[in-house]
């Protein structure tokens, strides 16, 4: 099989300057459909920056980058193409606080994929079931815990149809007892067979869920590998410091 | 514990823990009594309340507090001016047309852009038609002769409804990313703020005549109402921006990430944000713009201080003033007390997020 057609997500070369600082430095990754990635690194390491350059809430300056396709360039059909493909969920939620957790969730199918409101409020609920929140519907994010708020995230995220979805540090706002139920409402996602990039700290989520792991520091992709390698026998000495950081306690 | 004796304990504790605190108490409290003693002898007990002229204040044994036969005598020219006496109830009923449209359009069910449009459409037609007449054999008033109530109202809602919109437009335009409209807009805003609304006033009703050519004209008095509107919205676009700035960065990515353009963005996402961010200062625009109101008397309008200045500008009448003010001060507290409530009403409704 062609591997274009197969990748989801294909970066080329692609580099990204703040100024004269070089953020992302020939960054080369291709997803295929339906796997699993985790990012991982040191904080300003320029993972979230990767990811956000994937659905262009970042401009990169440098290279190619295709999604399901797509090439994201300058062009405003291709841009709302790619990002009603691509679901994000933020670390800090992004609900928004005027609406209800209902309306969250079908203002974007509804505005952009024109649908009806008694269709969106379906699949909605479809996606609220499967976050776990059917019962919290008509409230407002500011009366959830922030567990639940990042599911409703998700769910939101989700009632668009998405053929990919991007994490970004989804669990690192949350206070530690809610994180798991976040994870795994993650899980079950991957097991749909849903492509998903994650950059998160939950190194116990990448061992589990991961196709490969991604290891960023610098802006660079310093190693990348299957899961149990990744952890059991990294190469690189900066990997090497980072795991022994992040798991040693 | 009983509700009496928790009450008696709070005072003590808010107003008498010290000797000091006690004094300071017992010292503001007999001067609020004092005060109040004089204002109510002076407006209630002393006061004149009948008569049709200003003779039974002036006579012997006249009482000696307020003369609120002035009021009752004049209560005309003070509410419409210099309006035809004859025709007065179509100024009465001109500036009913517009409360009801401000208070309609205050009111949550009515916001939508169809309803608004339709209710301000309906509410100003009314009113101009009312006021200058011209048709269904009403005879023609025109705008020099419109005074008092109807005329401050009609000002207030015009540069509002003028204004707001005006002040959105400005506000994005001085956030745009295009150094090429957004520079120009600040500039602009910055040198509106700079002058005083009255030079702006007079600059919309004496001196545009000279640059522009007659037929673009219009009425001295909707020239002022656009100059107003302009400066109005100078300043409530800087109320707006930092609404926009009170509004975290991860709204709008969200909404971009879901692939709304940018006006589902502004109008969905933001906009309702961005006004509750900045109701308070917003209410504070207003309630400021209903009192500058006043200052078209000085571009030759009777707006309605003008107006009761007026009842008291004869000889018969000219000791009257304190009444008159009195009355046209309730006039004007009863309208900005009114939007206070509104804002804090509104501030409730908005605050759905922290229930």
């Amino acid at each position: 099989m062609n591997s274009s057609q197969d990748a989801a997500v294909e970066i080329i070369n692609m580099n990204k300057y703040y100024g004269a600082f070089h953020a992302l430095k020939d960054i080369n990754l291709t997803i295929r459909k339906g796997e699993k990635v985790v990012v991982c690194g040191p904080s300003g390491s320029g993972k979230s920056t990767m990811i956000r350059c994937i659905n262009r809430l970042e401009e990169h300056q440098d290279g190619t980058i295709n999604v399901m396709g797509t090439e994201l360039n300058d062009n405003l059909d291709n841009i709302d193409e790619i990002r009603r493909e691509a679901g994000m969920v933020f670390q800090h939620f992004n609900l928004f606080p005027h609406m209800t957790v209902l309306e969250n969730c079908v203002l974007a199918p509804m505005l952009v994929r024109k649908q009806s409101r008694a269709d969106t409020e379906k699949t909605a609920m479809e996606f609220l079931e499967k976050v776990k929140i059917p019962q919290q519907a008509e409230k407002y994010p500011g009366q959830l815990s922030g567990g639940q708020q990042q599911r409703v995230a998700i769910a939101r995220a989700l009632c668009m149809r998405p053929e990919i979805m991007l994490f970004d540090e989804p669990t690192s706002a949350l206070d530690p007892e809610m994180i798991s139920e976040v994870l795994d409402v993650m899980v079950s996602l991957a097991e749909d067979g849903m492509t998903m990039i994650c950059v998160t700290h939950e190194m116990g989520f990448a061992r589990k869920v991961a196709d490969r792991v991604i290891f960023m520091d610098n802006g660079e992709i310093v190693e990348e590998n299957e899961p149990n390698a990744f952890f059991d026998n990294p190469t690189n000495e900066r990997t090497k410091t980072f795991l022994s950081q992040v798991l040693g306690h | 514990m009983s509700k009496e004796i928790r009450f008696g304990k709070k005072i003590k504790r808010e107003f008498f823990a010290t000797p000091m605190s006690s004094f300071v108490t017992i010292l503001f409290a007999s001067l609020l009594l004092y005060i109040l003693y004089f204002v109510l002898n002076w407006g209630v007990f002393n006061a004149t309340w009948g008569g049709d002229s200003a003779d039974i204040c002036r006579q012997e044994g006249a009482k000696s507090g307020a003369c609120w036969t002035v009021v009752k005598v004049r209560w005309r020219l003070i509410l419409f001016g210099l309006y035809p006496y004859e025709e007065q109830w179509r100024s009465a009923l001109a500036c009913l047309a517009i409360l009801i449209t401000v208070v309609l359009s205050c009111l949550p069910s009515f916001w939508s852009g169809k309803k608004l449009a339709i209710t301000w459409g309906v509410g100003f037609a009314t009113f101009y038609v009312l006021m200058k007449g011209g048709v269904f054999g009403l005879p023609v008033v025109v705008e020099r002769d419109w005074g008092g109530l109807s005329l401050t109202v009609f000002i207030f809602s015009s540069v509002a409804m003028i204004g707001m919109p005006l002040s959105i437009i400005f506000a994005l335009m001085r956030r745009s990313k295009l150094p090429l409209i957004s520079k120009p807009m600040a500039l602009m805003i910055d040198v509106t703020r700079s002058l005083p609304l009255l030079s702006i006033m007079f600059t919309a009703a004496v001196v545009i005549p000279f640059v522009l050519p007659e037929w673009l004209l219009g009425d001295k008095l909707y020239r002022l109402i656009f100059g107003f509107s302009v400066f109005f919205a100078a300043y409530q676009a800087e109320i707006i921006r930092g609404g926009f700035q009170a509004v975290s960065p991860g709204q709008e990515e969200a909404a971009n990430a879901l692939g709304l353009n940018y006006w589902q963005t502004l109008w969905r996402v933001m906009l309702p944000q961005v006004f509750k961010a900045a109701l308070p200062p917003t209410i504070n625009q207003f309630v400021i713009t209903f009192k500058e109101t006043s200052l078209v008397v000085l571009i030759g309008f009777f707006e309605i201080l003008a107006s009761g200045a007026a009842a008291f500008g004869t000889a018969e009448w000219k000791f009257a003033y304190k009444e008159v003010y009195v009355f046209v001060g309730l006039i004007f507290f009863v309208f900005v007390f009114s939007l206070s409530r509104y804002g804090a009403y509104l501030e409730r409704r908005l605050n759905v997020d922290k229930a």
